[in-house]
């Protein structure tokens, strides 16, 4: 999955630098977030074997995945959602809630990507996740993605702000690929409720071109939701939640 | 005892300023509640240091990574000349790295060395390395050799330790690094590192350093096969000797990086492990004034995580750190002063440019940023949770 442009985006240059008005103390902050996740979803942390339809028709990922999902921008290439969903997608993930918004009524579960930057205050990015919040767009989750390189503590405050500023049954997508598994980790510590990553069957072996494979295997994923203290469990077909033991 | 007592007791214990137990440690890594932990390891960080966090302007030579011991875990170390990947730098060579600094006119305070443990090398290769380096820059800060190398050398030269530190001191050594510590129990050390010097030894050689007068830092090497208990007691064996000897500057957990070793099925430390890690530290480890975010190794950002979970120290800006990025790890070989006092300005601490004793270089609007960001963060009291 890629990340892009942001259209609920409001910061500018001169807005990053003028400055910030005090934030929430970053334990405080985790805390009433990880609280969120628990009231509204469980302490629970998910994640599901999914695979992705690509722009050229062709499927990436496992045939028996529980999600099967179609990046927005490769819509076009594909004719468009009712082609992909006659493929097999049932989810679109995207960056710009008016095109997800357009898909919304079209019966597609929809994933946005909250971009955030580097340098934006709080009350910004807060502001913009309430504005999103308010929106008449039905989330099934949002992944919080960084434009650029992630800053860690960035990264998982505004997981926490997504969790705290969106409805209690929006999922807060901690997405590997983007932020790694160790920083991914985190923000399950702070209100994300679901490990988003290729889980393939045998461990990758990261070297040379390797080296940043995202892939986790189902122990992997297991272990990393386990470590930060939630119970484990897989997305399968129909949204069934099975518990990891 | 519940976790929620069992965290009250920790608090109490810190309050009063009395030192955590083996059993106290052990209950913390286990806590699962990583931001109750983190609450209070901030706590201590924020007591100690307040906002400020360090940072230096330093350069890594490894001379040579041709090294008698086979480590499990080590994926830098060739065992003999020759060998694919086997090198030696000339003094030549090693002189050149700060000599290309100098001329870049990117100056820096210290100079890190570590290198295997070579069985074909004179120790006057060592002492003139040294010696070189300090002609070409008589400030520069040399934090060379770690215990491990220098307890090699007693054996492979027939010093006493004391007269090994002594002649490496003499050639312009001014402090030791923390590294070859790894995990001090036994059973571990059997398994990963047999080869080489004991805990106790290694402990020596810090101890007789200490007594001559040099500072040094100290590391522990988690995430391959030793328990939370071992990381405690290796811990509990560093603060015994700061206790005797104060010298201690600098405590470090080194993560470790399962690639291109022996021991390359472990799954290596997660964030969560890490930033547990670097909690505990800082609160068992009270005699020990900093916590290194050793970036390099935790990467960028899980190191400026860890600045919330006790440490208070990102290192420096490095250049040519071969031993991690040989064991897989994807950070850059150097960062920028700038990026580094963003990274620490983003995190909403105050980036503080030190020298290896933490002397403070510059600090404040000293510190030009490209791009200036800095937080407030308001403040809540908080209740032990379960």
């Amino acid at each position: 999955m890629s990340a892009g442009a942001d259209a609920t985006s409001t910061s500018s240059p001169a807005a990053s630098e003028a400055p910030a008005p005090p934030v929430e103390d970053l334990f405080a902050l985790g805390r009433r977030a990880a609280a969120a996740r628990d009231a509204a979803l469980g302490r629970r942390g998910t994640f599901a074997r999914s695979r992705r339809l690509l722009g050229s028709g062709a499927w990436r990922g496992p045939r028996d995945a529980s999600m099967s999902y179609v990046e927005a921008s490769d819509l076009p290439a594909l004719g468009g959602w009712a082609a992909a969903r006659a493929a097999g997608a049932a989810v679109v993930v995207g960056a710009d809630v008016a095109t997800l918004r357009e898909l919304s009524r079209d019966g597609a579960r929809l994933v946005l990507r909250t971009v955030f930057r580097s340098g934006e205050s709080e009350d910004t990015r807060s502001g913009r996740l309430r504005a999103l919040a308010a929106c008449d767009v039905a989330l099934w989750g949002v992944i919080p993605t960084p434009e650029g390189e992630p800053y860690g503590l960035d990264t998982v405050r505004f997981t926490a702000l997504c969790r705290l500023a969106l409805p209690a049954a929006c999922h807060v997508l901690a997405d590997v690929e983007r932020l790694g598994p160790r920083l991914a980790q985190m923000c399950l510590g702070f209100g994300a409720d679901e490990l988003l990553a290729p889980i393939v069957g045998e461990r990758a072996l990261r070297l040379g071109d390797n080296a940043n494979n995202p892939a986790l295997t189902r122990k992997e994923a297991v272990t990393l939701i386990r470590g930060a203290g939630l119970v484990p469990a897989e997305r399968l077909l129909n949204d069934a939640l099975e518990e990891v033991t | 005892m519940g976790s929620t007592n069992v965290m009250q007791r920790i608090r109490d214990k810190l309050r009063d300023g009395e030192p955590l137990s083996l059993e106290d440690g052990v209950a913390l890594f286990e806590h699962r509640n990583l931001l109750e932990l983190g609450l209070l390891a901030n706590e201590v960080r924020e007591r100690l240091h307040g906002e400020r966090t360090y940072f230096n302007r330093n350069l890594h030579i490894n001379a040579t990574n041709v090294c008698e011991a086979s480590c499990r875990f080590c994926s830098f170390a060739r065992l003999e000349e020759g060998k694919p990947g086997a090198y030696t730098m000339s003094h030549a060579e090693a002189w050149g790295k700060l000599q290309a600094r100098l001329d870049a006119r990117d100056p820096i305070t210290e100079i890190h060395i570590v290198n295997g443990l070579h069985a074909g090398l004179p120790f006057e290769y060592y002492t003139e390395l040294l010696a070189g380096l300090k002609r070409l820059q008589p400030s520069i800060h040399l934090k060379a050799f770690t215990a491990v190398e220098i307890f090699y050398f007693h054996k492979k030269y027939g010093l006493p330790i004391a007269e090994v530190i002594t002649r490496l001191r003499a050639a312009g050594l001014d402090s030791i690094p923390g590294g070859g510590a790894e995990i001090f129990a036994a059973r571990v050390r059997k398994k990963i590192c047999d080869d080489k010097c004991t805990g106790d030894e290694w402990l020596e050689v810090h101890r007789t350093a200490h007594r001559l007068g040099l500072r040094s830092n100290c590391t522990m090497l988690y995430g391959t096969i030793e328990t939370v208990d071992e990381r405690v007691d290796h811990m509990l064996r560093l603060r015994a000797l700061q206790a005797e000897t104060g010298g201690f500057q600098t405590f470090i957990p080194l993560a470790f990086h399962p690639d291109n070793n022996a021991l390359m099925k472990l799954p290596g430390p997660t964030g969560v492990e890490d930033l547990r890690t670097y909690a505990v530290a800082r609160l068992v480890l009270d005699n020990i004034p900093h916590l290194k975010a050793y970036w390099i190794m935790l990467g960028v950002k899980t190191a400026q995580s860890a600045l919330w979970f006790g440490a208070d120290d990102l290192d420096g800006t490095v250049q040519e750190e071969k031993i991690y990025h040989m064991a897989g790890a994807e950070t850059p070989q150097a960062m920028s002063p700038n990026e580094i006092v963003r990274i620490i300005r983003n995190a909403g601490r105050a980036p503080v440019e030190r020298d290896t004793l933490y002397n403070v270089l510059a600090e404040g609007e000293a510190l030009a940023s490209d791009k200036p960001f800095r937080r407030d963060v308001r403040r809540h009291a908080l209740e032990v949770v379960p």
